[in-house]
């Protein structure tokens, strides 16, 4: 059973931060930065309970401020920065983060013995969860009353006007201009808005897998990031989260038996996925004709 | 006073002078024509006052304000709003949400505080968007998404979306292309409840028809400069507009 | 000083790699302007596919593996248009990016399946010749690599400017339905594009290979960031720039790690984009009417 629940718990936090990289796909920019922000939480968070003896509850607070206020900074930046420029300006900044935790080197002596990240090494025996005796399904119901928190805010979003203000943003930049939109304030919000997402993921990333180091939070984890979104369809929050249950949980773990090939699979899977269904799997016609069929409401898409 | 004044307005493009020299004052309550060839830079003239470009030289005056330093999005809250010739519906959002997303007024600001515009719910605002679906006939097709709607249906959502924002001059890009003469005689009568509403329009335009039969005013542009200015009853009799544009003398 | 001007010059000889994978994404993008994400992974593969020659005759000359990574590029670069680019339909930039991506992430699994994870030697060739000025030394196996990577680029500029395809390439890039309408072939226009950039980065992969000694397949990943950042340093779709800001990328590279380390480099390289990303966006060659 802890085996499912420990399937449960990745799966929840990769849900996470596929929201975080949805919301910004919303206003139709294209941010590889998504793991980046997730390793600031994941250090920040980390760091506040081991080093600093926090407990869970606020360290995950500051790991999900730090990210937005990151994401933030680089908000204003991604402004200038168009379309495919700004997959690199992101990938290049995802990267510029990983590196920069490959670097860095904080370690505290408690006990007599020294605690903290260490460069290349990571950063090891982030312990709160098993030393405030925690279950594995404790641990797991935590993570996913925090997912479906973020689905829900985002839920809500997506059914009151800022939703379709993002989606306007990213359909038309030019018509949303034209209507009154302010897009520097909508495009930074989202992007803030995802950068505590993420931070929030990677804060809990941190404690249920106790070490973390740079090498997570490289290439890989930003194309996940993206994927879930992408392959679930933009039409609403509930395509992520089919998609990270559908890739963590089918692919990787139903096909453990194909050992290594796994990884290889999940590349081989994308190029299929966007040949076959480039819009997604939920995007907003197939959304609109799930709504029929359960006797549509008038309103939100 | 003059709603709104171009004064000496240009615009280049590199070497092209799409706009030049141009003066015009459009008074409130006005229903103001502009038309010209292809190429003429009316558009251009409408891209201008929204804000698209910036202006090479001249100056755009608005309720008295210098339009200069507004950023377009700015300028929209200001009680300017447009359409454009080929439609820029949000195609993936509902008829609804179109309109919603407009709800952008300094008069919505006023009426509801910033949590309830930006996360509140559709029932706040359902009875200004239930007035606009009402107006242009798309009542019955509020959850349709855009990208859906018949092409007349399109520009009806169009010119709704711009009236959404509760502007005090709309400027109407070529709102006829297309139409045929039942639709232009439906476009017309809305134009007419628009000015009767308080709304002062500029309507640059080919369709002739739609042009004499609405406005009060009219200029006339050619190679960006205005060639003639009046009534259209005086600007069918210009020999120089009928030369440019027109059809000669035949 | 003269450490400066020697590091500097290794840079520079070594840039002419990066120049070639800049030129690969930059010419993708200029004329289908899309991003081929998996362009450097390719590129490594292609070097890869390279070795296989010798697993066939044990003692075939340098040269002959160059030649075989230069082929499988080719046919990598074939192969990745078919898998990213001839199906997904163009008004569809997020599913063929996303397609580039999972391209990357599958060549990269592929080469570490293949090897195992294990760094493999590359020939190299005039690695004994050292021409020297003084202290100041040109390594012959850098000076092979950059001369190999000139001939490439003004193969490719011959290419463009001298025969039929490159009409036909360029004036794809330029107007896509004109150049239809004109009853060139865009499908084929594109995967030739894609075939000679592979070309291209193959011999790439083999000379970064053959100056380093080695290939890995942690090489990947830096080098998509690098050639991306050469590409936008020189401006998305100029062939010129890209060139130059490999150069450059090359030169301040190696300085860098002179001076500061090869952990800190990279994180350097990554903030001279973001420094390039916010004065100038547009790179240092914005080609001239450029579709955006």
């Amino acid at each position: 059973m802890d085996f499912y629940f420990g399937l449960a718990q990745i799966i929840g936090v990769h849900t996470l931060i596929g929201l975080s990289a949805y919301i910004v796909l919303l206003t139709g920019q294209v941010s590889l930065a998504q793991a980046g922000f997730f390793a600031v939480g994941a250090y920040v968070a980390g760091m506040l309970t081991v080093l600093a003896g926090w407990a869970i509850l606020p360290a995950l607070a500051a790991s999900s401020l730090l990210g937005a206020l990151v994401a933030g900074a680089v908000g204003f930046p991604a402004l200038r920065v168009k379309g495919l420029m700004l997959v690199i300006a992101t990938l290049a900044f995802g990267e510029a983060v990983r590196l920069f935790f490959f670097n860095f080197d904080y370690q505290v002596a408690k006990g007599g013995v020294k605690l903290g990240p260490l460069g290349g090494e990571g950063f090891r025996q982030i312990r709160y969860f098993p030393e405030n005796g925690w279950t594995t399904m404790d641990v797991m119901l935590f993570i996913w009353i925090f997912v479906v928190l973020v689905m829900a805010i985002l839920w809500w979003f997506d059914r009151s006007r800022y939703g379709a203000v993002l989606r306007a943003v990213g359909e038309d930049e030019l018509a949303a201009q034209s209507v009154g939109l302010n897009l520097t304030a909508v495009k930074v919000s989202a992007m803030t808005i995802g950068g505590a997402i993420a931070g929030l993921g990677g804060g809990i990333y941190a404690h249920y897998t106790t070490h973390i180091e740079h090498a997570s939070f490289g290439i890989l984890l930003a194309t996940f990031a993206l994927a879930y979104p992408i392959l679930g369809g933009l039409g609403s929050v509930f395509g992520t989260v089919v998609a990270a249950i559908f890739v963590q949980g089918f692919l990787i773990e139903g096909l453990r038996f194909l050992g290594d090939w796994r990884n290889l699979l999940f590349g081989a899977l994308i190029v299929l996925a966007m040949n076959v269904r480039p819009k997604g799997f939920l995007d907003a016609p197939t959304l609109q004709w799930i709504r029929r069929l359960f006797g549509g409401k008038s309103g939100a898409a | 006073m003059a709603l709104l004044e171009l004064k000496n307005v240009s615009r280049r493009f590199g070497g092209v002078r799409a706009v030049d020299g141009l003066d015009l004052a459009i008074e409130p309550g006005q229903i103001f024509g502009l038309i010209g060839p292809n190429g003429s830079g009316k558009s251009t003239t409408v891209n201008l006052i929204s804000g698209l470009f910036p202006l090479t030289s001249g100056s755009i005056v608005f309720q008295n304000e210098d339009l200069d330093k507004l950023p377009t999005h700015l300028r929209l809250q200001t009680g300017i709003a447009r359409t454009f010739q080929n439609i820029r519906l949000f195609g993936q959002l509902t008829v609804w949400q179109n309109l919603w997303v407009a709800q952008n007024s300094p008069a919505d600001r006023a009426k509801r505080g910033f949590f309830s515009r930006w996360l509140g719910g559709q029932s706040g605002v359902r009875e200004e968007i239930s007035q606009l679906l009402e107006f242009s006939g798309l009542a019955h097709r509020q959850d349709e998404l855009a990208a859906n709607l018949a092409f007349g249906e399109q520009r009806r959502l169009e010119l709704a979306r711009a009236l959404a924002t509760r502007p005090k001059l709309v400027l109407l890009d070529e709102p006829a292309a297309g139409m045929n003469t039942e639709e232009i005689s439906q476009l017309r009568e809305r134009i007419l409840k628009i000015r009767a509403q308080g709304t002062t329009v500029l309507l640059v335009e080919h369709v002739m028809e739609l042009v004499m039969g609405v406005t009060d005013r009219i200029a006339v542009l050619n190679f960006g400069q205005k060639i003639a200015e009046g009534s259209p009853v005086e600007i069918q009799a210009d020999a120089a507009v009928r030369k440019a544009y027109l059809g000669g003398d035949a | 000083m003269l450490d400066l001007l020697q590091s500097t010059s290794d840079g520079i000889l070594f840039g002419a790699t990066y120049a070639l994978i800049g030129i690969g994404f930059t010419l993708v993008f200029g004329v289908m302007h899309k991003l081929n994400l998996s362009y450097a992974a390719a590129s490594v593969g292609g070097a890869y596919c390279g070795l296989l020659v010798l697993k066939v005759f044990a003692g075939a000359p340098p040269l002959a593996v160059f030649f075989c990574a230069f082929l499988a590029g080719g046919l990598l670069g074939y192969v990745v248009y078919l898998a990213c680019f001839h199906f997904i339909p163009i008004s569809n930039p997020l599913a063929t990016l996303m397609a580039t991506v999972g391209m990357l992430l599958l060549i990269d699994e592929v080469i570490v399946h293949q090897t195992d994870g294990m760094p493999l030697n590359y020939p190299a060739m005039f690695d004994d010749v050292m021409l020297r000025a003084g202290e100041f030394t040109l390594r012959g196996d850098l000076l092979m690599v950059f001369v190999v990577s000139i001939l490439c680029m003004a193969g490719l500029l011959a290419l463009l400017y001298r025969t039929r395809l490159g009409l036909a390439t360029r004036a794809v890039s330029q107007q896509t339905v004109a150049a239809q309408l004109c009853g060139i072939r865009v499908g084929q226009v594109n995967a030739m594009t894609f075939v000679v950039t592979g070309l291209l980065g193959g011999i790439a992969g083999a000379m970064i290979g053959a100056s380093v000694g080695t290939l890995s397949p942690l090489l990947t990943t830096p080098l998509t960031v690098k050639g991306l950042i050469v590409t936008v340093i020189g401006g998305l779709g100029s062939i010129p720039g890209a060139i130059i800001a490999g150069l450059l990328v090359g030169g301040f590279e190696s300085v860098l790690q002179q001076y500061r380390g090869v952990t800190e480099r990279d994180l350097y390289v990554m903030l001279l984009l973001f420094v390039f990303l916010v004065f100038r966006p547009g790179g240092l060659f914005a080609p001239k009417g450029g579709r955006d």
